[in-house]
């Protein structure tokens, strides 16, 4: 499996969506496209997650490294339409606690 | 019996130049086969480094001839920005021009000496050797 | 040079030998020529070059064009030749590194060893599997004074030598608390501020701390977002998830790590794991939790340590013997 990653921008929000897996072989493609997005002033990133059904725990880290880069330079990291598979791993983790996560699927379930 | 001839190296052309001036230099002090056609390979390689990396430059050949050995020395110098990691050129399986090339090692591998000196934003001078058996 | 003047001569005759009969045997020598040269380090130039000096010697009369023709090929041959150098230069360096990296195992091992403790009445079975090499899972006991048994079991983000790395820092700063009963909160706390000093941004480590307290039978435990375990009521012949809720080591400074209680009777059991035996994939399949449960029951009424062995050995099959993630499973019993 394969991730692509979609980034666009609209005003102080940046979206990326991601389709496909996030694991060891994918995390860096993703860590190249986030962590730059995070240490720009005043933004917003939001990833959409929707078409994301396994995610592992070097994906995980990404996204740690991502929140933690938010907190370093004022921005804001928001996951979006999250699925229950990878929700879990978000949820045993502790990270729901202390990300901004919205795991509504879109369309309404 | 000892001369020495220089090629610039400017455009892709001068590969090819550089090659035919080794090649007969390497005939006249008696090398085989095999080994003009070595001693062209490592031409080109470092020729094409000028090329590719440093713009213009030139490459030098020379017939040695020693009291007891004949060989041909060949020296490539360029102004160009200069190698930083000089370690990891050397290094297998290390290339920037998409890993077709025989590199550097290569280079050192097809002759019998190998010297490189390199300095950041002055340019880089390559000497290499192979003595005729 | 003697050596490959015999060569030549050897050539020149096979390929006459070849050229008369058209026999089948020269083929077969010609490939035993080619073996032969690849052990000598003879590159291909070579021996074109061998082939045109024995076509030479065996036809004086060859058309200039054909000689001309194949000192083109052997010119096309020098790259190959490097090529072929290259590959057997990187081939030795894979084996250094390969015999580097098992030297490394198992200083892991060695640095990493735990004993298991014997205490009465209750059974310990575990197991540790990696993936790789290297395993980036972790389980330490420790027996204090009064008659605790306190176990943690650990999974660092990633496999291979990094995740090892990273796990030989937990041990030691593990091996520098006072001995004395330490609680599991306390201990995942001050992990944590170990972990988040000292570990790069995206590199985090989930802990599972339990403490029983073979006086009482009672389990304490903290969670810093480890895989939870499975709590097995004997009376009832049910699993219950653990479930004890903290953050992953190495987040967050100010993480702290609440504590829960549990009872355990004579039967019952602790299941302690990492994400490699929940997230076993059958071809693409992940297996369901249920599954997990169903096959630690199967083989539940052995001895602990036969109980986690068997288990591991399911998995193994079940994933074609080829893991995917390390594999630790850890099992207290209370027998009496």
């Amino acid at each position: 499996m394969n991730l692509s990653i979609d980034v666009s921008n609209k005003e102080k929000v940046t979206t990326v969506s991601l389709a496909g897996e996030v694991d060891a072989f994918t995390a860096p493609k993703l860590k190249d496209t986030l962590l730059p997005l995070t240490k720009e002033d005043g933004q917003t990133i939001e990833v959409d997650l929707q078409e994301v059904n396994y995610m592992d725990s070097t994906g995980l880290g990404v996204f740690i490294s991502a929140l933690k880069s938010t907190k370093e330079h004022d921005t804001n990291l928001k996951l979006v339409h999250m699925q229950d598979r990878v929700h879990r791993l978000f949820k045993i983790t502790g990270l729901t606690e202390i990300m901004d996560i919205d795991n509504t699927v879109r369309g309404g379930m | 019996m000892e001369f020495q001839s220089c090629v610039n190296i400017k455009k892709e052309w001068d590969i090819v130049g550089a090659r035919q001036l080794g090649r007969d230099v390497a005939r006249k002090i008696g090398f085989g086969t095999v080994d003009q056609a070595r001693i062209a390979t490592a031409i080109s390689e470092l020729a094409r480094n000028i090329y590719l990396y440093a713009g213009t430059g030139k490459i030098c050949f020379e017939a040695l001839d020693d009291m007891n050995q004949k060989g041909i020395s060949i020296v490539a110098v360029d102004d160009g920005p200069g190698i930083e990691e000089l370690s990891q050129v050397m290094e297998d399986g290390f290339s920037t021009s998409g890993g077709l090339g025989a590199g550097l090692p290569g280079v050192k591998r097809l002759m019998d000496e190998f010297d490189i000196h390199s300095d950041l934003g002055q340019g880089t001078e390559i000497k290499v050797v192979k003595w005729l058996r | 040079m003697s050596t490959l003047k015999l060569d030549l001569e050897n050539y020149k005759e096979l390929m006459k030998q070849y050229i008369e009969t058209k026999d089948e045997q020269a083929l077969y020598q010609a490939e035993q020529f080619s073996k032969y040269s690849m052990q000598q380090n003879i590159s291909p130039e070579e021996i074109i070059n061998v082939h045109i000096q024995s076509l030479q010697e065996l036809y004086p009369e060859m058309p200039e064009h054909i000689q001309s023709s194949l000192d083109f090929l052997l010119e096309t041959m020098i790259s190959y030749g490097l090529a072929y150098q290259e590959y057997q230069s990187l081939r030795e360096k894979q084996l250094e590194l390969k015999s580097e990296i098992s030297v490394a195992a198992n200083m892991q091992k060695t640095l990493l060893a735990t004993d298991k403790p014997a205490i009465d009445g209750l059974e310990i079975g575990a197991i540790s599997i990696p993936a790789k090499q290297m395993n980036g899972d972790y389980f330490h006991f420790v027996k204090d004074d009064n008659g605790a048994l306190g176990i943690a079991i650990a999974d660092v983000v990633g496999k291979g030598v990094p995740a090892a790395l990273c796990m030989s820092m937990i041990k030691y700063s593990m091996d520098s608390f006072p001995e004395n009963r330490m609680d599991p909160g306390v201990i995942l706390g001050s992990l944590n501020r170990v972990v988040e000093r000292n570990v790069d941004s995206s590199m985090f480590i989930t802990m599972f701390y339990g403490l029983y307290n073979t006086n009482n039978h009672t389990f304490r435990y903290s969670s810093a977002g480890h895989e939870p375990g499975y709590y097995y009521n004997s009376e009832q012949n049910h699993f219950e998830e653990i479930d004890a809720s903290g953050l992953v080591l190495g987040v967050s400074s100010e993480a702290t790590y609440e504590q829960c209680t549990k009872k355990i009777e004579v039967g019952d059991m602790i299941i302690m794991l990492t994400d490699g035996v929940t997230e076993c994939r059958q071809g693409d399949r992940f297996i369901e939790e249920e599954e997990v449960l169903e096959i630690i029951q199967q083989y539940a009424h052995l001895p602990a340590q036969e109980t986690v062995e068997q288990v591991y050995k399911h998995f193994e099959r079940l994933q074609d013997f080829h893991l995917r993630d390390d594999f630790t499973l850890i099992i207290l019993k209370r027998r009496v």
